[in-house]
């Protein structure tokens, strides 16, 4: 068979797998993947005058995870160089497809080629390269999510430090709250992925600790990297101090309430109870309220067994 | 038979391979030893086409890499991608029919459950056995016993014996001494990027005693465990 095709193929399997264990018969996980997309896609050009570049910005951030380099390099040790090079092209394209619909049914055309252009020349470039250099992180005292996660994201953070220079050069406020939404989205992506038991296991501590450690730890991090913008704002814009608290605190509280729901699915990874009360949050955000309360009590009956 | 020319790798100003020198004949087994951080896995990726680099590779395959196991550390695997699936994938991209993998899965790995699931040493023994389906000409092991039972060590070193009297090349890496000693024709010790010293099999042992001399040293004395 066709190496490609049959790679292709594989991968086919292996997300039905993946759907199939997030408790959904494969079908339909695709429909309800199209529907969700579509619908927060059209949602965001309903809320903000933005959504064509967050959609960029998402299209890019799911590219390049792609390019990770352990991966790309078992890619390049098995196959060809060509078929490596075609691989990685058709695998940008699919990504990238959705997003570059919904930019064309919307009208921006520009932006459209942009992530085509732009997911093309990514499938060239490997990230991650081996380097002595170290990215040093304000995170020394509680060195995990944060100082991992701010090393693979730190041009996020620098792009949303950037835009909070441009919305106070250009008195573009929206422009500043979304600079600060942007890094509180960059650091919800640190809690996205379970670390493995052992990480768990050795803190000596009982889950109700545990887990405030977390999100003491959750905290102050975001605080470190969200309070020069939100500072920034405020002093730019004092009218609007109000909402950008509102903004800052609806970040604590997304973060806080994420590390929850990891962990009340812990070992395993979040299923499709926390997927939806997640996704009802952010578009209810009262239901945090519930939410926290919930995936608190969840959670610290999974890591019971864990630590005692 | 792979030349390898003053070869030279940096990453940003930190020197790791500073001019290596080395031949690969076919139908010899070559190891490499040296501390961690010495080099070697650069080395590796280097001659598997991973890493550029400076200096010259030439080998009578073109290009090498298509001809070419190579066994990482740590192997990858696809988030719940079956031991099958991963032997299937390698044949494939190799396009080489695979043929009765039951009969050829030699460690008895449970070929059905995810490879995620596996142990080091399973996962290890499985990514072997896929790069030993593709029949290179050329193999590159990196610490190919790390993690791995006694009874399948005893199996790698007949199957890197196997591959000798088959004409392949072969090169390993492996901080235990003996297995080496079993297994190669020639020894390279690796140094802060250069080899600064070779033996061949009747020159083992003083190799041996040399590395346990400077490595060791005084070392555990200093601990001052009593």
């Amino acid at each position: 068979m066709n190496p490609i095709r049959h790679y292709f193929q594989l991968q086919f399997t292996l997300l039905n797998r993946h759907i199939s264990e997030f408790g959904l018969v494969p079908w339909l996980g695709y429909l309800l993947s199209i529907l969700l997309f579509s619908g927060l896609s059209f949602f965001l050009y309903y809320r903000t005058e933005y959504a064509p570049y967050l959609l960029v910005f998402g299209a890019f951030s799911a590219v390049l995870n792609m390019g990770e380099r352990t991966r790309n390099d078992f890619l390049k040790s098995i196959f060809k160089s060509e078929e490596y090079r075609k691989i990685r092209l058709f695998e940008n394209g699919i990504i990238a497809i959705p997003f570059i619909i919904i930019l064309l049914v919307k009208g921006d055309y520009w932006m459209a080629l942009a992530t085509a252009a732009g997911s093309i020349l990514m499938a060239f470039v490997q990230f991650g390269r081996s380097s002595n250099f170290t990215l040093p992180t304000p995170f020394r005292r509680w060195p995990f999510e944060f100082s991992m996660g701010f090393r693979k994201t730190f041009y996020f953070h620098l792009l949303a430090y950037f835009l909070t220079f441009m919305a106070i050069s250009v008195g573009n406020f929206n422009l500043g709250v979304f600079s600060l939404v942007l890094v509180f989205m960059v650091c919800l992506t640190y809690y996205s992925e379970v670390e493995v038991t052992y990480y768990v296991w050795i803190h000596a501590q009982q889950p109700t600790s545990f887990l405030w450690l977390k999100i003491k730890t959750e905290l102050l991090y975001s605080s470190i990297l969200s309070l020069p913008v939100a500072i920034t704002l405020c002093f730019f814009n004092p009218g609007y101090w109000h909402i950008i608290l509102a903004f800052q605190l609806l970040g604590y509280a997304y973060l806080s309430t994420l590390i929850l729901a990891k962990y009340s699915a812990f070992p395993s990874s979040m299923g499709l109870p926390q997927s939806i009360l997640l996704a009802l949050c952010f578009t209810m955000p009262p239901l945090l309220l519930v939410a926290a309360w919930l995936f608190y009590r969840q959670s610290t009956r999974r890591l019971q067994p864990i630590l005692p | 038979m792979i030349n390898i020319e003053n070869l030279s790798k940096s990453y940003g100003g930190h020197q790791v391979l500073k001019g290596i020198n080395l031949s690969l004949a076919a139908g010899q087994v070559h190891g490499i030893v040296g501390e961690n951080g010495a080099g070697k896995t650069t080395l590796f990726k280097c001659i598997a086409g991973l890493e550029d680099y400076e200096g010259s590779i030439q080998s009578a395959f073109n290009p090498l890499k298509n001809h070419l196991g190579l066994l990482p550390t740590d192997p990858f695997f696809f988030s719940k991608i079956t031991g099958r699936e991963y032997l299937l994938l390698l044949c494939n991209a190799r396009l080489l029919p695979p043929t009765d993998l039951d009969a050829k899965n030699i460690f008895d790995l449970p070929l059905n459950q995810y490879a995620s699931t596996y142990s080091t040493g399973m996962k290890k023994k499985l990514a072997l056995t896929a790069i030993l389906l593709q029949n290179n000409e050329v193999f590159i092991l990196d610490e190919p016993f790390n993690g791995v039972d006694i009874h399948s060590n005893m199996v790698i070193t007949e199957i890197i014996q196997k591959l000798r009297s088959l004409g392949k090349t072969v090169l390993i890496s492996s901080h235990i001494f003996s297995t080496l000693n079993d297994t190669c024709d020639r020894i390279y010790l690796l140094k802060e990027g250069l080899f600064v010293r070779q033996a061949d099999r009747d020159g083992f042992g003083d190799l041996e005693a040399e590395m346990r001399a400077f490595t060791v040293g005084d070392r555990v004395a200093r601990l001052g465990l009593g």
